[in-house]
């Protein structure tokens, strides 16, 4: 289980997915926080105080390889984990490229979601001590 | 023969100077009688050569149209099945994710009924199940679409095969099929892309797997017969395949198995892999007895000879 202060920012377009993964994840004792455009996850990033970001790839307006490059220009301290519907080298190359810190394909189960988001939430701990020392 | 048939006014001229010949033969006019044979046979031979070439041109014409009608079906189907795909993964997503909600709320407040509550559960492991089947369907489709240029490298064929071939072995444990090995001996390697012949060889040898009802064999073997091309042959003693199926085999979303078995696009997509390396399937089955599915690779494809050389 992760440490209760972990926040997690969930952007993803589908409604209903975002709020019952958020349901899902706050049972799991995160701090969720959502976001329903790219536009709206940049604005709640600029307030910062975000640990890890779930964005889909598929959004209207900005998608959200767009997304991950302006979030990270904004603030790289967060750790962004990517939705997408497919598997393909090309984007998980622009992704690891952009600073991203892991895909997963949709749909994919709750567990390995949660998963990803301890290993991001690690590696930014690690992270902030380096930049600390 | 037939064929020729179909050209029988070319003939013409030749059958007129027989005629001709016969003519003047029985009114006793020996010398021009004879030129005029030699005149027809000559005709005769000029003209079979001539039909032969045309017809062969013909046919070739033929194939060339059907292989560019087929490529084009491909683009035309990939384009719609990616999006597709894309638009039927997100619901799919909705639903696992509503899946695994009720199953927390189930965990935290089970209904009284015992009954109740494994039926409950067990519907919900179908629904899980049933949304993977469609994710696993969705994502071939877009492997099918969105096939990556072929990253091309030395391969040792027979190496390759055999780890599949491996694989497959030791999957398959519900029936008795004995694998046949013949490899070409010191068989030179393959200017290819490993990752995708694996993908063709494993989905052929799944193929021959699941065609063998309770017993039988699979043959693999690799061949270089034709100079500058590389044949690897799967064979099966299964069902094979009935002659009214054999036009439709490559297409996506063909299947002549039970549903939920096959997504139909496993033979599209081996053939758009082998399509993209340069090489051809080519197919001989009896309904009953059997099917053998041969790889035709150019031990170096034409694009990358231009290239690099």
């Amino acid at each position: 289980m992760a440490s209760p202060t972990a926040r997690i920012l969930l952007v993803d377009d589908e409604e209903r997915f975002r709020t019952t993964m958020g349901k899902l994840l706050r049972k799991r004792g995160f701090a969720v926080e959502e976001a329903g455009s790219a536009h709206e996850a940049l604005v709640r990033v600029q307030q910062g105080d975000v640990d890890v970001i779930v964005l889909d790839v598929k959004m209207p307006g900005m998608d959200g390889i767009q997304a991950l490059a302006k979030i990270k220009t904004l603030d790289p301290l967060p750790e962004v984990i990517i939705l997408t519907g497919h598997a393909n080298v090309d984007a998980a190359v622009e992704i690891m490229r952009l600073g991203g810190y892991e895909y997963l394909l949709k749909p994919c189960p709750i567990d390995d979601l949660v998963v990803k988001i301890e290993g991001a939430l690690e590696k930014k701990k690690a992270r902030e001590k380096v930049l600390r020392a | 023969m037939k064929e020729h048939a179909r050209y029988f006014w070319a003939y013409l001229p030749a059958l007129g100077a027989f005629g001709c010949a016969v003519g003047t033969l029985s009114a006793d006019r020996n010398l021009s009688g004879i030129t005029l044979v030699l005149w027809g046979v000559w005709s005769l031979v000029v003209t079979f050569f001539v039909v032969r070439t045309i017809l062969q041109e013909r046919s070739k014409d033929e194939f060339t149209t059907r292989q560019l009608l087929q490529a084009q079906k491909m683009a035309t189907i990939g384009e719609m099945a990616s999006g597709i795909a894309h638009e039927v993964n997100n619901p799919l997503a909705v639903i696992g994710r509503e899946v695994e909600w009720i199953q927390e709320l189930l965990k935290e407040s089970p209904p009284p009924d015992p009954q109740a509550q494994r039926e409950i559960q067990e519907s919900l492991h179908v629904i899980t199940a049933q949304v993977t089947r469609c994710a696993d369907i969705t994502h071939r489709l877009l492997d099918f679409a969105r096939m990556n240029k072929p990253v091309l490298q030395w391969v040792d064929l027979n190496n390759l095969i055999e780890e599949m071939v491996r694989l497959v072995e030791r999957v398959t444990k519900t029936k008795t099929v004995t694998f046949e090995r013949h490899y070409h001996d010191n068989l030179a390697p393959v200017w290819t892309d490993p990752p995708l012949l694996r993908q063709v060889v494993l989905n052929l040898l799944n193929n021959a797997v699941q065609a063998i009802d309770r017993e039988g064999t699979v043959t693999v073997s690799t061949r270089d017969d034709a100079k500058g091309w590389v044949d690897i042959a799967i064979a099966d003693t299964g069902c094979g395949i009935a002659p009214h199926h054999l036009p439709h085999l490559f297409d996506p979303f063909f299947s002549t198995k039970a549903p939920g078995k096959g997504t139909g696009l496993g033979l599209a997509v081996c053939q758009k892999i082998v399509t993209a390396l340069g090489g051809l399937i080519l197919v001989d089955s009896k309904e009953g007895c059997g099917s053998q599915f041969t790889v035709r690779l150019p031990r170096r494809p034409i694009e990358t000879r231009k290239t690099f050389e």
